[in-house]
């Protein structure tokens, strides 16, 4: 791997965000580029990897986020995530090298697609990482990619003892229906164990205005789920033995 | 001995009604027969020297104002009498749009509508009187000196009226009468004249307050005389309370504030009109011995203190503004003073939830989290007013840096919005001048030419072709800077002779007079421990980000030089893509080296100027970054800047980023703040917080209030990885833009206005 001071990572946002991205107080950066094209994503201005957006080298923005220290309260620490962050593999690596280093809490949030994944496992603190369909078939339609490389790279995370976050964003008409759910709990089941959460994220459509400022069409259409369904989802996850939790 | 009048419900709903009384007054006309009362007893005055002149002056006219006890008062006593209906940048006469109005002292006659009883020749005869006095006319010379720069506010100077915490302590505790006996002593034995005339005229003014108790305990008498039940009742305790108090000492919490309330309306009427920002001070601390003597629980006192606020509360509008309390704090070693006075005045606020006066909440790391889950309902409540919040810790370290005594740290209090004062020690003179870093940053970068009229203003370095200026930006800016600060300097201490000329001798009882027999604003003798002369700095962070942009614009798009100066001219029409690329230039605010960098820089530099900067006395002025909403009045006056900022927009508020340009949210804007050199900032600074409601999850007022101590208050005053000190001010809203509109359109009145205009 070349020198972190050669490499640059790309991210188009950058913020605080509170026990949402990862445990305390976190300093979340959003990554250019996605390999999924889901039509709700809420952050299309980051898909594309040439999108607009900050290059900066790593060895500086490892500097950046380690001097944000003092807000990284009641265990907080750094989240990368994206579009997706893997997709920056090396600089990502090194930069989550440098981080742990410094004792810096580290997580990243991804959709666990990247063949590399399980390399980050021993520079994380936290592995916060979506699912969001069991149906490989309709994984496909609905992102555009398979979800077999996604349950490769679970699994393994399941096997380490790293704190894992599953995240199933819960929408209507994609993946709320009974036969997903027997999925999600049939997989969960399979690689649960301590320290393995799971959460389910309403649909919601706080990208729309992102996806229409960039002249691209939001496809989306009746997908909210109700909170008594996604109560459903989080009663029959409990009854199966899972942690669910909400964030 | 308990003291004590009804039950707390009934002294509550007679708080309520008294607010309600209140608020129906539209007009205020005490200032004026207090002012005419002067006048009228001039003769009889002439022959003493100044400070003696003004006791008797002020005894005349408390021995002639008309005084009134509404059915609903449990004390005696109003501010009324000191205030006009205009207060600052309120002030009907001040025109932002002409910066003017606000520097003649007599438009304040203009704010009564003449009527059969104070007719138009009244008014005219008193505002001639007034004209002639030396005060008005020191007073409109220094305007008229400094009209050049005070014009487009490159700075402004005020003569400073109230604005400090009088130590009421020994009146309460002792008593008038023990004080002027020892004023007798220091007659018989003062050899300087100076100091021996002082002692008189301090024991004088002293007289007023035994003349007001004396005229109100008769009132009361009369009253009671002629009710029945319950109020004569408490019309018989207020007339022997005030045949007691403040003439002796207090020995119950209800002696306490009635004596209080006297001696401050004393205070005030001396100063008027419109002595704003006088505070209280550590009130909690003040009352607590009276409360704790009486055994009296916590709704009692709240109930009793509803009125003490309610007294703060002048007119239909609350015209006596910027009046602070205080409460909480630390001591010397570092333990907690929060008491059950502190509880009782908290419950007494939120029931009340009047407009005046200021809350403010003392923390240190050692604060109970009994306080912080109190403080929840002010931060989670909406429409509720929000206490400003002030870090002990690192105060005590400030003041201690600038000369403050170890044993006079406990004892700052805040004046106005954010200035830390020594409660009764300590003349600051705080609202002395405002300084406008933008309006200079402009004059610098366009030749001393207004872009605003077109004015030549003046600059204090050599013409040179526009792309040199932007490459020496700095260098020049602050050889203008202290051309200007020089300037300011002489106008600043001549609004402060021209207020010497109204000695304040029964303030200065309170205020150190008592030791030093010099008055408070004598401008040839310290008559106070600690004095200085304020200066409020607009535009930190505006500048900062300019000096960036330029930075940026000459080395990654030099071809674009010498078209910034026609944007400027032009206010960016025609230049909009080189605004946005100015825009997107890194801003302070984001916790991103550059920036941040270059604002703790100017920060310490113009800190350094402005501490250099001397007073009447000789005393440095005090680097104050308080913008209390004068940003928008002050930006106003300042062109296009290099950072994008379109003419006339408002400047950034106190020490915080540019509206808009904390891109990265709240977390790091704190990092950003926490990089500025708060050691420097010896007179106070501005900073709020806007937040969120939904960053707070507990299940009632109490949890979110100890969710807001972790994840607000201590990561920016008790953070133990920062690395110098702490900032030491902070103003919240927990709100969000839609839950304003809410409260607007339901038609509550956010309880602090000035904050909220700020927000």
């Amino acid at each position: 791997m070349a020198d972190a001071s050669e490499m640059v990572l790309t991210y188009f946002q950058k913020g605080f965000n509170y026990s949402q991205d990862g445990p305390g107080n976190r300093l979340v950066y959003h990554l250019n580029g996605c390999n999924l094209r889901c039509p709700w994503c809420s952050n299309p201005e980051g898909m594309a990897p040439d999108s607009k957006g900050r290059t900066e080298d790593v060895k500086a923005l490892a500097s950046a986020m380690i001097s944000a220290g003092p807000m990284y309260f009641e265990g907080g620490g750094v989240t990368l995530t994206g579009g997706e962050c893997t997709l920056q593999f090396d600089p990502l690596k090194a930069l989550l090298i440098l981080l742990r280093e410094a004792g810096v809490d580290t997580c990243i949030e991804t959709n666990a697609s990247h063949p590399r994944l399980p390399e980050l496992f021993p520079y994380l603190n936290t592995l916060i990482a979506d699912f969001k369909h069991p149906d490989p078939e309709l994984h496909r339609q609905w992102t555009g990619t398979d979800n077999l490389p996604v349950i490769r790279n679970l699994r393994a995370a399941a096997a380490s003892d790293l704190p894992l976050q599953l995240r199933v964003p819960l929408i209507h008409g994609v993946n709320d229906d009974d036969a997903a759910l027997a999925g999600f709990i049939a997989f969960f089941k399979e690689i649960n164990r301590p320290g393995l959460t799971v959460e389910f994220l309403r649909y919601h459509e706080y990208g729309r205005e992102k996806w229409e400022k960039q002249g691209l069409a939001y496809t989306m259409k009746d997908a909210f789920v109700s909170p008594e369904r996604a109560a459903f989802f989080e009663r029959a996850c409990k009854e199966a033995g899972l942690h669910v939790i909400r964030t | 001995m308990k003291t004590y009048v009804s039950t707390p419900e009934t002294i509550t709903a007679m708080a309520k009604a008294l607010f309600k009384e209140e608020r129906a007054i539209n007009r205020l006309d005490g200032w004026f027969l207090t002012k005419e009362s002067y006048m009228r007893h001039e003769a009889e005055a002439a022959s003493l020297p100044p400070m003696e002149k003004a006791a008797l002056l002020l005894c005349r006219a408390l021995e002639e104002l008309p005084l009134s006890i509404s059915e609903n008062a449990v004390f005696a006593g109003t501010q009324r009498d000191a205030f006009a209906r205009s207060y600052a940048l309120i002030n009907p006469s001040f025109k932002v749009e002409s910066f003017a109005g606000y520097c003649d002292p007599t438009a304040v006659f203009d704010d009564i509508e003449p009527n059969e009883e104070i007719t138009k020749a009244r008014l005219d005869l008193v505002r001639e009187h007034d004209r002639q006095s030396d005060y008005i006319k020191t007073l409109t010379k220094a305007y008229s000196d400094s009209a050049r720069f005070t014009d487009e506010a490159v700075f402004f100077v005020e003569q400073v009226t109230g604005h400090v915490i009088p130590d009421v302590r020994p009146t309460l505790r002792f008593g008038v009468r023990k004080t002027m006996a020892s004023l007798d002593e220091k007659i018989a034995s003062e050899k300087d004249e100076i100091r021996a005339s002082g002692f008189r005229a301090m024991r004088k003014a002293l007289e007023g307050v035994l003349i007001l108790a004396g005229r109100y305990a008769d009132l009361a008498e009369s009253q009671a005389a002629s009710a029945a039940g319950e109020r004569k009742a408490q019309l018989e305790l207020l007339a022997r309370t005030l045949r007691k108090v403040p003439a002796e000492g207090a020995e119950s919490l209800y002696e306490a504030i009635q004596s209080f309330i006297l001696m401050w309306q004393v205070m005030c009427l001396e100063q008027a009109p419109n002595p704003f920002a006088f505070s209280v001070g550590n009130a909690d601390r003040i009352f607590e011995p009276y409360r704790a003597r009486d055994g009296l629980s916590r709704d009692e006192t709240a109930a009793l203190l509803k009125h003490l606020l309610v007294f703060y509360n002048v007119a239909d509008r609350s015209w006596a503004i910027s009046q602070n309390l205080i409460v909480g704090g630390r001591d010397l070693d570092g333990a907690d003073l929060t008491n059950e006075t502190s509880f009782a005045l908290l419950d007494a606020y939120y029931d009340m939830n009047l407009p005046q006066p200021i809350l403010s909440v003392k923390l240190h790391k050692n604060t109970p989290e009994r306080l912080y889950a109190e403080l929840g309902r002010f931060f989670f409540t909406p429409g509720c007013l929000t206490p400003s919040l002030f870090n002990d810790d690192s105060l005590f370290e400030i003041l201690e840096k600038n000369g403050v005594e170890k044993a006079d740290l406990p004892d700052y209090a805040v004046a106005g919005c954010q200035e830390p004062l020594i409660m009764g020690k300590d003349n600051g003179n705080t609202t002395n001048s405002w300084l406008n870093l933008g309006k200079i940053l402009e004059l610098t970068l366009n030749d001393g030419r207004s872009l605003i009229t077109g004015e030549e203003i003046g600059s204090f370095v050599p013409r040179v072709p526009f792309r040199e200026n932007l490459e020496h930006l700095r260098e020049r800016f602050y050889i203008n800077l202290e051309g200007y600060l020089k300037e300011m300097e002489k106008a600043a201490n001549a609004c402060s002779a021209a207020v010497s000329h109204l000695p304040v001798p029964f303030l200065s009882t309170m205020m150190g007079g008592l030791d030093s027999g010099y008055d408070m604003r004598d401008t040839s003798h310290q008559g106070t421990r600690y004095n200085g002369s304020g200066c409020l700095i607009h535009g930190l962070s505006v500048v900062a980000d300019a000096f960036v942009a330029v930075d940026h614009l000459l080395s990654e798009h030099p071809e674009d030089a010498d078209r910034l100066s026609a944007a400027l001219k032009a206010d960016f029409v025609g230049y909009e893509d080189l605004r946005e690329r100015l825009l997107s230039y890194p801003k302070y605010g984001n916790h991103e080296a550059e920036p941040d960098d270059e604002a703790v820089a100017l920060a310490a530099r113009v800190s350094q100027m402005v501490s250099s900067l001397r007073n009447y006395l000789g005393n440095p002025f005090r680097v104050d970054f308080s913008t209390p909403s004068t940003h928008l009045t002050y930006g106003y006056w300042v062109g296009a800047l290099p950072d994008g900022r379109k003419s006339r927009d408002m400047l950034n508020y106190g020490v915080d980023p540019m509206a808009g340009d904390a891109m990265g949210g709240l977390g790091l804007r704190t990092l950003s703040t926490m990089k500025l050199p708060f050691e420097k900032f010896n007179g106070g600074y501005a900073s709020h917080f806007g937040i969120d409601p939904r960053y707070f999850r507990g299940s009632d007022p109490e949890e979110k209030g100890l969710e807001f101590a972790r994840r607000v208050v201590a990561p920016l005053f008790f953070n133990p990885m920062a690395d110098h000190m702490s900032p030491f001010y902070l103003y919240v809203n927990v709100t969000t833009p839609e839950m304003l509109r809410k409260v607007l359109a339901g038609g509550e009145v956010p309880a602090d206005i000035e904050k909220l205009i700020a927000a």
